[in-house]
């Protein structure tokens, strides 16, 4: 690990030890540490979602172009479509942001070395892409952008909330809860700073549990469109 | 003759209330259908469900004789009340997205908009046009894309004379290509005008259907007047079943078969000439209103 051999290179110079030089933006770790920030700033993507297709019902465009021939499943195709768009767009400018930034700051590069880690950059995608659905099924069933927004920002929270009050026999459960398994793919990289021990790699059973979880979004989504009047 | 449309037992209910009961039509091709009904008759509701933006209890209908799908949406053009685009795109914008989901050409586009002279204005938000101009681009949409059946609900609400002037041109034009087009209303000027049948719903039941050249039939009245006294005449003649004083007219109710000419003949013969003679035409709007009055009583 990077930071190690950081510390093994200031041997006896560890009294000068600087926070601000911390190899946080090394090869490999910064992979975890970059998709780990991103990962917080999602909701700026939620919001042009929620915006999207909160319209869509509140100009009536979506009851035009079903009149027009469109299927429900048709918009939720096209919704779709445009979430994953978006989500491979941000993804891919992650890769490269994290790409450029470790050839600047790691000194002893090879390029073998260099993607041991990129997994977490598919992480950071589920990720995006399985709260991106989630604002998706939020605004189908709230409607309004205003409430839905709001709804997403203390989402976390409520979830918080739920988890912390679940009875101890169950308490496991709470590792399950839609946002909680996506966050649990990305551990947090930081506290291996302090010496602690953490999962410098993706999480794959919620992987799997957050794959999951964007499924049954997605067939909630298509239930709650095929019932409605439009 | 083939059936565009047929509603077998269409049934929509909001909770208690059931918006539509029991609805069994049929559409010829070629028709021009009007759907009457006081506000709040289930006319909307039922064009929601044929259109499928609205879900039906129970009940069937079919398009073009088979079940309904996306692809025979395509097939037909719906302004429902206010015309629908996206506010933030210019005409030409939404009109490329309009004959995309139909799956309609796209090259047709500018000389539409030059028939509703919009053109000079089609790379402007539709959010910036007047109520007139976006109902004009609705019929430029509907032009576009030559449907074979035109679903028009309420088009002329809150129009314009020109507005509506607009519509009834797009209506003749689309019915005299053999096009079918249904049409809802409750105004029966309108749907006498253009309309060959005509159903009629209240409270979601279908009172009436049937075309609308069978209204004129039956027993007529005439409006008559003349310089000297006639009405002991009137009375005494047998092809009058009725005779009231209106103003300074009589209206005669001829016995069935009888006409106006003979009135006057017989006022003639009678050695009286008639100064005013009019038959009255039976109006939808007169048929309309005993169809809604014998419903309540029944």
């Amino acid at each position: 690990m990077e930071f190690f051999k950081w510390l093994d290179k200031l041997g006896d110079g560890i009294k000068e030890f600087n926070p601000m030089k911390i190899p946080v933006l090394h090869f490999p770790d910064i992979w975890q540490n970059t998709t780990y920030v991103y990962t917080f700033l999602k909701i700026f993507l939620a919001i042009i979602i929620v915006i999207s297709i909160s319209n869509e019902f509140s100009y009536k465009t979506v009851r035009q172009n079903i009149i027009d021939g469109m299927s429900r499943l048709d918009f939720l195709k096209s919704k779709l479509a445009t979430i994953l768009l978006l989500s491979l767009g941000s993804s891919l400018l992650v890769f490269i942001t994290c790409l450029l930034t470790g050839i600047i700051y790691t000194s002893d590069n090879e390029a073998s070395d260099m993607f041991i880690g990129v997994e977490f950059v598919g992480a950071y995608f589920i990720d995006l892409f399985g709260f991106l659905v989630f604002a998706f099924l939020m605004t189908v069933l709230l409607k309004r952008s205003a409430l839905t927004i709001f709804i997403l920002l203390i989402y976390r929270l409520i979830e918080a909330i739920l988890i912390a009050n679940l009875p101890e026999s169950v308490e496991f459960i709470g590792e399950y809860f839609p946002l909680q398994a996506m966050s649990n793919m990305i551990e947090v990289p930081f506290p291996k700073y302090a010496f602690q021990e953490i999962k410098d790699y993706v999480v794959m059973p919620f992987v799997w549990v957050s794959l999951a979880w964007i499924g049954l979004f997605v067939y909630a989504i298509y239930a709650k469109l095929k019932k409605s009047d439009l | 003759m083939e059936t565009v449309l047929s509603i077998h037992n269409l049934t929509k209910r909001y909770g208690r209330i059931t918006a539509v009961k029991d609805l069994s039509l049929d559409v010829q091709r070629g028709n021009v259908f009007g759907i009457l009904g006081p506000n709040g008759s289930g006319k909307t509701t039922t064009l929601g469900i044929l259109l499928d933006v609205i879900n039906r209890t129970s009940g069937e209908f079919s398009w073009f004789g088979e079940p309904p799908t996306k692809d025979m949406r395509k097939r037909i053009g719906a302004i429902l009340e206010t015309p629908i685009f996206y506010p933030y795109l210019s005409a030409a914008k939404n009109l490329e997205i309009v004959a995309e989901i139909k799956g309609a050409s796209k090259d047709n586009i500018d000389p539409v908009l030059k028939t509703v002279e919009l053109y000079k204005r089609r790379d402007d938000k539709f959010r910036t046009y007047s109520l007139g101009m976006k109902q004009r681009l609705s019929i430029a949409s509907a032009l576009n894309c030559a449907p074979e059946v035109m679903i028009l609900d309420e088009p002329t609400n809150g129009q314009d004379p020109q507005g509506i002037a607009e519509i009834r041109e797009l209506i003749k034009k689309i019915a005299s290509d053999g096009k079918t087009i249904i049409l809802a209303s409750h105004l029966l000027d309108e749907v006498q005008k253009v309309c060959t049948h005509f159903c009629v719903l209240k409270q979601g039941v279908l009172l009436y259907s049937g075309s609308v050249d069978e209204i004129g039939k039956g027993a007529i009245s005439v409006e008559v007047t003349a310089e000297t006294d006639i009405e002991k005449l009137l009375k005494e003649w047998n092809g009058a079943t009725e005779v009231k004083s209106e103003e300074s007219n009589f209206i005669v109710k001829l016995v069935e078969g009888k006409t106006a000419s003979d009135l006057n003949k017989y006022l003639f013969e009678q050695g009286r000439v008639a100064s005013h003679l009019v038959t009255q035409k039976k109006s939808l709007e007169k048929q309309f209103l005993e169809l809604l009055a014998e419903s309540e009583h029944a």
